[in-house]
């Protein structure tokens, strides 16, 4: 009996001081494997080694944001995918729903996550935001207004957003890079 | 010409009946869709797949790991629902469907 405590400490401390690929780690490699990105969205790992952490950069080839780079970081902690990656833009932008932090209305990422979503739809989903920019539960309220009330105002104020000019007192980041 | 056994071996497989006929249809069907390990091998938190690391059955006809679907329902994020299809999580008495129960 004490022998068998003996090992099975030995055990404890080898998978201590080498710890084995986490479920999460297992689940987002999956995932990666699996992606399947149109041409208009590219991951980068700073860290190869590190697959929790990377960035996503969404060039929109269509709707209002067309031509701007958006970099979004991702940050995926041990509790993938009972947790929702976090992900924030690393940019200032315009946008009705993302705030000048860089935080992200996504239902998905949210109250409507669930472990059978994977790292492809909320990918696909960040997209979507930039083709169609909605103006309920927005993050961005002055941008809201603006897209509600005068779509073609609003489309200026993005434009002009992504060259990295001034509105009502914002900075925003240019993003035509 | 007359064949002559000298030797066999045999072989074995298993797998969980997970009432899903159609599996070759439904390249996901046999993926615990949390962990995305197949329901042959066992979740991330188990070292053997078999007995020790069962599945559980949804009312809603999803199967999932059960210490997968433990873990999900034990996190507040989940309001208790199934991790497919977000409704109330009820487990089933067995998979759900119309088979006859298996006769082993
Ligand atoms: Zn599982
Ligand atoms: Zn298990
Ligand atoms: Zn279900």
């Amino acid at each position: 009996m004490l022998k068998i405590w003996s090992m099975k400490k030995n055990e404890d401390a080898v998978a201590k001081k080498k710890p084995k690929t986490s479920a999460a780690q297992i689940r987002v490699q999956k995932d990666l494997t699996e992606l399947d990105l149109p041409d208009t969205m590219k991951t980068h790992f700073p860290d190869p080694n590190d697959l929790l952490n990377f960035t996503l950069t969404i060039t929109p080839d269509d709707g209002m944001y067309k031509g701007g780079s958006f970099v979004f970081s991702f940050a995926i902690n041990t509790n993938y995918p009972h947790e929702p990656p976090k992900v924030k833009c690393t940019q200032t932008i315009y946008h009705p729903n993302v705030d000048l932090e860089g935080n992200v209305c996504l239902n998905i990422l949210r109250e409507d996550w669930k472990p059978v979503l994977n790292l492809n739809s909320v990918m696909v989903g960040l997209q979507y935001l930039f083709l169609e920019p909605n103006a309920d539960d927005p993050l961005n309220k002055d941008a809201a207004q603006e897209l509600i009330k005068n779509r073609e105002h609003f489309l200026s104020n993005v434009k002009q957003s992504m060259r990295g000019y001034n509105i009502k007192g914002v900075q925003y980041q240019n993003v035509m890079g | 010409m007359k064949v002559k056994i000298k030797q066999w071996n045999a072989v074995a497989q298993w797998r969980w009946d997970t009432g899903n006929k159609d599996a070759a249809d439904d390249e996901e069907g046999d993926v615990c869709g949390i962990c995305r390990v197949p329901f042959e091998g066992c979740c991330p938190s188990c070292r053997v797949p078999g007995d020790d690391c069962p599945l559980i059955w949804g009312e809603c006809s999803h199967v999932f790991h059960m210490h997968c679907l433990l873990k999900w329902i034990g996190t507040a994020a989940s309001k208790q629902q199934c991790p497919m299809d977000r409704r109330p999580w009820a487990t089933a008495e067995r998979r759900v469907d119309n088979a006859p129960p298996p006769t082993t």
